[in-house]
């Protein structure tokens, strides 16, 4: 790997290196400029440190404490939040849809939320660019959204216990489904400038670490390709601080390394240190924010969960965990809320669950152990539907510090009418669902996931942060590249909508520069 | 116990679990009983109560120290990226909430919470649970969260455990080479089979 000096100064600091870090630093580099991406977390070698074990492998998630306020605070940890290289992606689920045309347009189609400032076909040709790279497998066709210029890299995962039952269940109430797009390997796969990887081995890990890079997180994807290009990524760099010149530019990027300050002479910086951390990083430097927007805007899918027990064998340790998918609710008929949501089995590992259980059910004592004891034999849906934007959910900073003196952030959540009709309407329909395919002691478990918004996108710099582009209104070499841009949530994981809108950003950008 | 005992512990001896994850559970498996670092000797003996009313352990297996990994936690400063903003920071909380409980002891039984009888034990931490708990404690901290936060601590400890993993069945950590039987009642050799 390249090496840059801190006194040389370089094309570009990329700041965290998930999934809206990681391809434009791979894109930048590509194109010729001297790149240095800056990671807070640790360069993991996941065949030596990713132990099958969900305790020790809560290494992954971004664990300095943030403060969950408001009616429905979000968990943070292993909720929402990654570290390390490759971010958040080393413990994704890797479930990939694409979002569709509609979910661009909310405002135009429901008369709130926010339009996206560009249409459908500015993201489609990304969309396919990072599944052939990736090599997301899934089913060709979709079912669901417009026709495709190119289907998937490679044919579906096998379907576990969970995704046979939801299929069982969804054909019994006329529910259409099909196998889900999963950035993991359903065969051995070549990447472009990257080399071989194995397919996936159905050990049902992803949410705490892929240890044979079969899943597309970006530390065996879009990092090595970014290195093969002469990127130098500097892992365990957390960063404070900018130093900016007389017009307002950034000059230099403070960080933290060994308990030391460094700083780094850039001509641009492309901030990607997801939803919290980015608007975060503003906010205590007080930059990119006339708008006022910056933190503002937080939203987060609706992501309720209905699990049950069922007499057949399930193990649900086994296999992709998100196996199935129907997008019937994508606009469902009749719906009393605004967008629609999407339906998916999940398999789930054991202290997740009997987590859970505690929360969600209240069980203790020996209500339980017997609960628990059901393990192999449990099998869940879950949602994962658009959520609004509401004055009253954003991020500030608190008062209290954090283990490194800096404030700890605090994120207000409260779903407003249109999630919650939403939930019930899902509650209603995956009941139906587990009904129809033989549950027993059916119960829900209420969430939201992933943070969106935050430092919006807009044509309009009084009520944005950045442009279509990604550029910051005030600050003309700084981008934002992440989930905090989404100007509307979707009614998709966001994953690979981010990695997309990522190389969208990096091409944007090296057309102007 | 419906599965049979020695699943985990023997799939460890196997080429079915990878070195990193044969070394965590081993260390687990093998931790030394600990001394409080974090809590007082009052305050530690008071959480084992505790915990042993949330999760008994009465089946005549090893015990499973919970409240070791609770001390151990706070004692690292170890946080799990966030907590609810109307509770005071963990360390605080379970201080205060161990009082807390001790106070509604005193209130309803004027009785220490480690003399009472199991049932009513249960009964307060009911109340815990329930936002209902007397004691001057809880007009200051939502009970309900610190009874949330304390069972899901609890509960991932104890069900992180080897021990604790072969009494449901669990065997994913034995993912090597693969799982190639997936599906409805499709298990692969090493798969336990309900007794």
């Amino acid at each position: 790997m390249q090496h840059h000096s801190i006194n040389e100064t370089v094309d570009a600091v990329i700041i965290g290196t998930g999934a809206g870090g990681a391809p434009l630093l791979a894109r930048l580099a590509a194109a010729g400029l001297r790149v240095v991406a800056l990671e807070a977390g640790k360069q993991w070698n996941p065949a030596k440190d990713f132990a099958t074990d969900e305790r020790s492998q809560e290494k992954l998630f971004w664990n300095d404490e943030r403060l969950s306020a408001g009616k429905d605070p979000i968990p943070f940890g292993n909720n929402n939040s990654g570290t390390g290289v490759g971010g958040s992606t080393l413990h994704y689920t890797a479930y990939t849809p694409r979002a569709q045309p509609d979910d661009l347009q909310i405002r135009t189609d429901f008369g709130v939320g926010e339009d996206w400032p560009f249409g459908f076909e500015q993201i489609e040709p990304y969309y396919t660019e990072v599944e052939q790279f990736i090599g997301v497998s899934g089913p060709s066709p979709y079912p669901w959204g417009p026709a495709r210029q190119k289907g998937y890299a490679l044919g579906p995962l096998p379907l576990n216990g969970a995704g046979q039952l939801m299929e069982r269940g969804c054909r019994d109430i006329g529910l259409k489904t099909s196998p889900a797009a999963n950035a993991a390997l359903s065969a051995g796969y070549y990447q472009e400038g990257v080399g071989y990887r194995h397919a996936c081995t159905n050990r049902g890990f992803c949410q705490a670490g892929c240890n044979n890079g079969a899943k597309a997180s970006m530390d065996v994807t879009y990092i090595p390709l970014a290195v093969h290009h002469g990127a130098e990524i500097r892992p365990e760099c957390f960063v404070t601080q900018f130093v900016r010149d007389g017009a307002g530019k950034i000059t230099e990027v403070i960080y933290i390394r060994n308990g030391q300050e460094e700083r780094q002479k850039c001509r641009f910086v492309f901030l990607c240190a997801g939803a919290i951390e980015t608007p975060r990083l503003l906010l205590m430097n007080g930059i990119a924010n006339s708008s006022g927007q910056v933190g503002r805007n937080v939203m987060a899918h609706t992501g309720l969960q209905i699990w049950g027990e069922f007499d057949e064998d399930i193990r649900p340790y086994k296999g992709i965990p998100g196996s199935l998918i129907s997008e019937d609710m994508h606009r469902p008929d009749k719906a009393d809320f605004v967008g629609g949501y999407l339906l998916q089995s999940i398999g789930v590992m054991p202290v997740t669950y009997v987590s859970q259980m505690a929360r969600g059910r209240g069980l203790w004592g020996q209500d339980l152990k017997r609960a628990a004891a059901a393990y192999n034999h449990v099998a869940g849906i879950n949602i994962l539907g658009d959520c609004l934007p509401y004055e009253g959910n954003f991020l500030e900073l608190s008062d209290e510090k954090d283990i490194r003196g800096l404030p700890k952030p605090r994120i207000y959540f409260s779903n407003g009418e249109s999630e919650e009709r939403m939930t019930a309407h899902a509650d209603k329909v995956m009941r139906e669902i587990w009904d129809a395919a033989g549950a027993k002691n059916v119960w829900a478990f209420p969430r939201n996931a992933h943070i969106i918004g935050t430092c919006r996108m807009g044509n309009d710099r009084e009520s944005s942060v950045v442009d279509a582009n990604g550029q910051s209104y005030d600050i003309p070499n700084l981008y934002i590249s992440d989930n905090s841009t989404f100007p509307s949530a979707l009614s998709v994981n966001p994953a690979l909508t981010i990695m997309a809108l990522a190389l969208r950003t990096a091409d944007k950008f090296l057309k102007k520069s | 116990m419906p599965y049979p005992p020695n699943t985990v512990r023997a799939l460890l001896n196997t080429d079915q679990v990878t070195d990193i994850t044969r070394q965590v559970l081993t260390e687990r498996l093998n931790a030394p009983s600990r001394q409080p670092v974090f809590f007082s000797a009052d305050e530690y003996a008071l959480l084992e109560v505790v915990c042993n009313r949330l999760i008994p352990q009465d089946d005549g297996m090893q015990t499973i120290e919970i409240w070791g990994g609770i001390d151990d936690r706070l004692a690292e400063n170890k946080s799990n990226g966030w907590r609810y903003d109307t509770m005071p920071t963990d360390h605080e909380a379970y201080r205060r909430g161990l009082t807390g409980i001790e106070e509604s002891a005193q209130t309803l039984f004027q009785q220490p919470f480690q003399q009472l009888a199991t049932d009513q034990q249960d009964r307060i931490l009911g109340l815990v649970q329930t936002g209902d708990a007397p004691g001057a404690i809880w007009q200051t901290m939502p009970s309900e969260r610190f009874f949330e936060e304390m069972l899901a601590e609890a509960v991932e400890n104890y069900y992180s455990h080897p021990l604790v993993q072969e009494t449901i069945g669990y065997v994913g950590m034995a993912d090597q080479p693969a799982w190639n039987r997936l599906g409805l009642n499709n298990l692969e050799d090493r798969e336990p089979r309900q007794l």
